[in-house]
């Protein structure tokens, strides 16, 4: 039983790899997607508890797939992964209704803690 | 060349003008002196002519009216033989000379006495004598006034016991006589020299007295304003003519020396403007290429921080993985193995990249600076709080020294925190540890503006003009390897430009460094 159906969302591989091992090791079940458009398709297809998303990609960015989830998945936890200079952007992210922002470069004790605050939370 | 010059000069041609209208003068002066004199003379001989001819008539009378011829011829020789006598000659009426001054004369018939004879004037009739100048002129060339004197018929004649002459003749003769006019011409002549003398003296001694004058009074001082004139050309403007008189001249000369003095003002006002104008033009170039140095150096670190921007961004994303797979590797060996030991040291570094790419972000970013009206003085005093108790700072001597009533600053606290912990750490450093930092603020009103200035100032080694240039440019550093970013400088720079503020150094090798950090305030006191 896994602690829970996460998604990562980022135009770079090692983001995406880099959340994979650090999650999966925690027993978290861990999907990821290249751009906003194919994680707004998995979303659709399949049930996440929590959504990890990079701000800055190409087509659809953090900000509008963080929106289209919260108008959709109220239910699921959004986390904003940002670089240094997009601390504005977060917390406008904030105000959307992200449960908190992961400054890059992170660790991995880093996202697992993140990730498993947000799930507590969530449960109450 | 010097006598045709003196002729163009205008004493010359003053003294050619008044002598010329002198000569002139005098000329019509002198001729009508002259003709009146000499008419004078000879009213005076025809007058003395008279008389003579009359004293001739009354001497011959007696020997006439006794008939004794001899008697008259003496008479008439001795009359003819005084000075200036030249003849005496008396006619009958048939024109005959019957007694004459020259004996030889005696008995000719000539014209002479015709006229008065042969009975062309009706009896009784009042004849003039006639007197004239003959043109004949004597031995010596002088004129000679020749007298013709009618012997008129009177009853002593014509009752006497000769019987010679009828009682109907009214003239019985004529008493000729010619009388040289020598003195009067030598008068006249001696007059003539005398008065042109005279004239030429009298004009060349006007020219010498007028020359004088003019030469005086005109020459003298108008070579001296020539002069003068010559010397303000040539740009002696401190040149002043010296003629003291109180005529024409002398006002003249007192309006050349107002107007050298006039000139030499206006001289010494036009250098100073120069002067001004270009120490003015210095300063604005000086100004303009400050301001465009500034320029050049603010957009050389824009354009510095948005090129870190970029390469930290993209150095971000590698980082965590490098992090993220550093961290799970070590996970997998224990504490104490040499591959535990080498993955701290990639942990470490990575860590050290991560610091880097903040502070170049921190320099770099976009302004999310919350601004509130914050009294400087109290941010300063817990920035020096925080360092006070590091060891690096025991041996430094923190002095600072307030504007009490300080203006108020909008800016971001932890920011401005950020900055002032940055400069006194670079101080501290600078001196190596030991030393005094004095840190001053103080209100400021410039072109219209309020600002605060905070200084820090310290005694270490100041910095040299090749590190001066670059000391705000990220990077940057004097400091050993490890130990410095070379970011807070630069981070520094961008925070107080984003506070619409400026960051200056002065400095001086061997005697320390100061940082000016101006920030625009209000002029309300916290």
């Amino acid at each position: 039983m896994s602690k829970g159906n996460i998604l990562v969302i980022d135009d770079e591989d090692i983001i995406r790899i880099s959340c994979k091992r650090a999650l999966m090791p925690e027993g978290f079940e861990v999907k990821t997607a290249q751009n906003g458009i194919e994680g707004l398709k998995m979303i659709g297809e399949e049930k996440f508890d929590v959504v990890l998303t990079d701000l800055k990609m190409p087509e659809i960015d953090g900000i509008e797939v963080l929106r289209l989830i919260k108008q959709r998945w109220a239910e699921i936890v959004v986390i904003i992964i940002i670089g240094y200079q997009t601390v504005d952007n977060a917390v406008k992210a904030i105000k959307l209704g992200a449960y908190d922002y992961i400054e890059k470069p992170f660790t991995p004790e880093g996202i697992v803690s993140v990730v498993c605050r947000a799930l507590e939370d969530r449960k109450k | 060349m010097k006598v045709k010059k003196t002729f163009h000069s205008l004493t010359g041609k003053f003294i050619l003008s008044i002598g010329a209208l002198m000569i002139v003068g005098s000329a019509v002066f002198w001729y009508f002196l002259i003709y009146y004199e000499e008419r004078g003379f000879i009213r005076n001989a025809e007058k003395y002519g008279y008389s003579f001819a009359d004293v001739i008539r009354k001497s011959i009378r007696y020997g006439m009216l006794t008939f004794q011829p001899h008697l008259v011829q003496q008479t008439v020789e001795a009359i003819g033989s005084a000075e200036d006598v030249m003849r005496v000659r008396v006619f009958d009426c048939n024109s005959r000379v019957a007694y004459s001054s020259k004996k030889d004369e005696k008995g000719i018939v000539l014209d002479t006495a015709k006229s008065f004879c042969m009975d062309q004037y009706p009896k009784h009739t009042e004849i003039r004598e006639a007197l004239s100048y003959s043109d004949k002129k004597d031995r010596n060339g002088f004129k000679v006034l020749n007298m013709l004197t009618p012997i008129y018929n009177e009853p002593a004649c014509y009752t006497s016991s000769c019987h010679v002459h009828r009682r109907g003749d009214s003239i019985l003769g004529v008493i000729e006589s010619d009388i040289s006019l020598s003195v009067m011409d030598k008068t006249t002549k001696e007059h003539k020299i005398a008065m042109i003398l005279f004239v030429f003296g009298f004009i060349i001694a006007i020219s010498v007295v007028l020359c004088k004058i003019l030469w005086n009074t005109v020459s003298v001082p108008i070579s001296i304003l020539t002069k003068g004139m010559a010397e303000i050309a040539a740009g002696n403007l401190n040149y002043t003519v010296k003629i003291d008189t109180k005529d024409e001249i002398g006002e003249l000369a007192k309006s050349f020396n107002a107007m050298t003095v006039d000139l030499s003002k206006a001289k010494e006002k036009i250098i100073e403007w120069a002067s001004t104008l270009e120490k003015k033009v210095n300063e604005k170039t000086e100004e303009i290429r400050e301001a465009q140095a500034q320029l050049v150096h603010s957009e050389k670190l824009a354009s510095l921080g948005r090129m870190a921007a970029g390469v930290a961004h993209e150095i971000n994303s590698p980082l965590t993985g490098i992090v993220t797979f550093a961290h799970l590797l070590q996970k997998k060996f224990d504490a104490g193995t040499q591959e535990r030991e080498d993955i701290d040291v990639i942990i470490d570094q990575a860590n050290r990249c991560s610091n880097i790419i903040k502070g170049l972000l921190e320099f770099a970013r976009a302004s999310t600076a919350d601004k509130t009206a914050v009294n400087i003085n109290d941010i300063l005093n817990s920035s020096l709080n925080i360092v006070r108790n590091k060891a690096d700072f025991f041996n430094v001597k923190i002095v600072t020294n307030y504007e009490e009533q300080l203006y108020c600053v909008k800016a971001d606290t932890s920011q401005l925190q950020q900055v002032f912990l940055n400069m006194i750490v670079n101080a501290g450093d600078a001196m190596d540890g030991k030393g005094t930092i004095t840190v001053s603020t103080k209100n400021i009103t410039e072109n219209g503006g309020d600002f605060i200035e905070i200084e820090f100032r310290d005694t270490g080694s100041g910095i040299t003009d090749k590190n001066l240039v670059k000391i705000f440019e990220p990077f940057f550093t004097t400091k050993p390897v490890g130990k410095g970013t070379g970011l807070g400088l630069a981070v520094s720079y961008g925070i107080i430009q984003e506070h619409g503020g400026n960051i200056f150094v002065k400095t001086k090798l061997g005697k320390g460094t100061s940082f000016f950090i101006k920030l625009p305030a209000n002029k309300e006191v916290l």
